[in-house]
């Protein structure tokens, strides 16, 4: 079986389309987690294919699904944007092939197919449908929607996985080379951290607005806080640490004004949920999440990094999309979680929702009101990357738990869980996907 | 003569992550010489604290990379020295801070870290 990339007509990325033709139609029941770890151990037990394997498996026992129900296979290919193979660095092979294999030797260690995955996965023996999203497990829940309402699948696996390797993020691959290739050639060639974009937003942000990255600081203690409350997480599972507002005010500058905790900290981790259609999932052990709606944004910016005027621009015109196709208006929203892997743009997400009223340049004030989910308005009760590490998928997790009713001591108190969005990463370029804990 | 010594702690001391090859009684031998040691660290300072307080080592300082010439300005010694693992998040900012610079590897060869009445320290 070949997989392809999904197709660009998978995605709802245009203004105008109307609700979604599957409405309430998919839902989400499952979910299966890894352990975290902050790299890797180069055992075959903690590889990253063997963290995929055990993440899909536990999808499917939390929703009571056989495995030979599953008929989809939803995998995000790349599993680093940060982490590559060092060039010359021996292949594990004694990790390789205490596996099946691919023609990849490093299938399975730093980067997954479905090929491989369904040869070291036995017990799935009806998949018929298979395709690749790009990066994000919020691609992939755009796809795996899409593809279940489309009737391409009735029980469809989503999955992704980070693998982390030793040694310092976003060092090697092509940030090692002399030289190059194309448009990354001028945007790479001054050697400016990850997070420089995102920062130069924020700091224009502060300009216009009369902010100041003190005003993070609130957020930043709450994200850490409701990470801390996620056992599936890094920092709960491994550095049980909060992180105070003197903690996050003398942290050194990445690119100020993004200092260290501004950054997400990479770690090894998968995830999976089990989607299926609204009426199977009614046949199934835990209570089902109804999708509303998915939207993507593909905007390109002018110049090299988007302006904050684009990334206004952009999460409105997104929140429209989210909305529109929903059937929804920011006021049926219980509670957020949009992306903060790069925490500085999480307010960037909340503005052009227009959570709770908010309008652009006021999300730092509304950092200095009640944020916690035992509050009114809860902001990213999941805790996003800050609280738990870079996954990029705790706030679905978290969408689903909290309308499941089963997300523990961070299971919100201050609102009923009725309708979430959740989606990223960046402002400009991701998807998203609104729940319910109804269809309709 | 007082040296106040600064510890890194992952990469560095056997407590972090990755380990190093320093070790915590290395520090508690040092501190009952009489000098001044803390950790100056990437990891925040109420995460410094709660560590200290669960190894029962009572640090004199507690500090982030860019913390270390006020450490200086706070203690009067006649000595700075901080120790770690990485050219650019810490022998930078220790030269730069005036603080002298020892990878793990050469600190635990120091006397300091020697118990008293050890051949090497007479």
């Amino acid at each position: 079986m070949t997989t392809q990339h999904a197709p660009d007509s998978m995605y709802r990325s245009t203004e105008g389309l109307g609700i979604w033709e599957h409405r309430g139609k998919v839902a989400a029941v499952g979910i299966g987690h890894s352990p975290t770890a902050r790299r890797w151990d180069e055992t075959p037990e903690t590889s990253m294919g063997a963290w995929s394997i055990l993440a899909l498996r536990r999808a499917m026992e939390d929703a009571g699904v056989s495995p030979d129900q599953v008929d989809g296979l939803v995998v995000v290919p790349e599993t680093t944007t940060g982490a590559n193979w060092p060039e010359g660095k021996a292949l594990p092979m004694d990790v390789v092939n205490a596996f099946n294999t691919t023609s990849d030797p490093l299938d399975g260690v730093a980067q997954l197919s479905t090929e491989w995955l369904l040869k070291n996965m036995p017990e799935l023996t009806n998949v018929k449908f298979t395709m690749y999203a790009p990066v994000c497990m919020s691609a992939a829940l755009a796809v795996a929607a899409q593809a279940v309402g489309d009737g391409l699948t009735h029980t469809c696996l989503v999955l992704k996985s980070w693998h982390n390797l030793e040694g310092r993020y976003y060092q090697g691959g092509a940030n090692a080379e002399d030289a190059i290739p194309g448009t990354p050639a001028i945007r790479n060639l001054w050697g400016a951290p990850a997070s420089y974009g995102t920062a130069l937003q924020f700091a224009e942000y502060c300009r216009k607005y009369g902010k100041t990255h003190d005003m993070m600081a609130p957020f930043m203690e709450n994200s850490r806080r409701n990470g801390l409350m996620f056992p599936e997480g890094y920092w709960a599972q491994h550095r049980p640490e909060r992180l105070t507002e003197e903690d996050y005010l003398v942290a050194r500058w990445i690119a100020k004004p993004a200092s260290l905790y501004d950054n997400d900290i990479p770690i090894m981790v998968s995830g999976a949920y089990l989607f299926t259609t609204a009426e199977r999932a009614q046949s199934m052990k835990r209570k089902p999440v109804y999708i509303l709606n998915h939207a993507t944004s593909t905007t390109q910016p002018r110049s090299l990094t988007p302006t904050l005027d684009e990334v206004e621009e952009d999460t409105a015109r997104t929140a429209r999309k989210i909305y529109e196709g929903a059937g929804i208006t920011a006021k049926d929203l219980s509670f957020e979680n949009m992306y903060d892997g790069f925490s500085l743009f999480h307010q960037f997400h909340l503005e052009g929702l227009g959570y709770r009223g908010i309008k652009f340049g006021e999300a730092l004030d509304f950092y200095q009101t009640d944020i916690s989910i035992e509050g009114p308005n809860p902001v990213s009760p999941s805790g996003g990357n800050i609280g738990s590490g870079r996954s990029r998928f705790w706030m679905h997790t978290d969408c689903i738990q909290q309308l499941q009713g089963r997300a523990g001591d961070r299971q919100v108190t201050g609102v009923k869980p009725e309708i979430a969005v959740s989606g990223g990463p960046m402002p400009t370029g991701g998807s998203f996907t609104v729940w319910s804990a109804t269809p309709d | 003569m007082t040296i106040l010594i600064s510890f890194d702690i992952d990469g560095t001391l056997e407590v972090g992550d990755p380990p190093g090859v320093l070790t915590l009684d290395m520090m508690r031998i040092a501190q009952d010489k009489g000098f001044w040691i803390g950790s100056c660290s990437d990891r925040t300072l109420s995460g410094q604290r709660d560590l200290w307080e669960l190894h029962e080592i009572r640090v004199d300082f507690v500090a982030t990379k860019p913390m270390l010439p006020e450490i200086m300005s706070r203690f009067k010694a006649d000595g700075y020295y901080h120790i770690g693992d990485r050219e650019d998040l810490d022998k930078r900012y220790a030269l730069a801070a005036g603080f002298e610079f020892l990878w793990p590897h050469e600190a635990v060869l120091m006397p300091w870290f020697l118990p008293e009445g050890s051949p090497e320290t007479g």
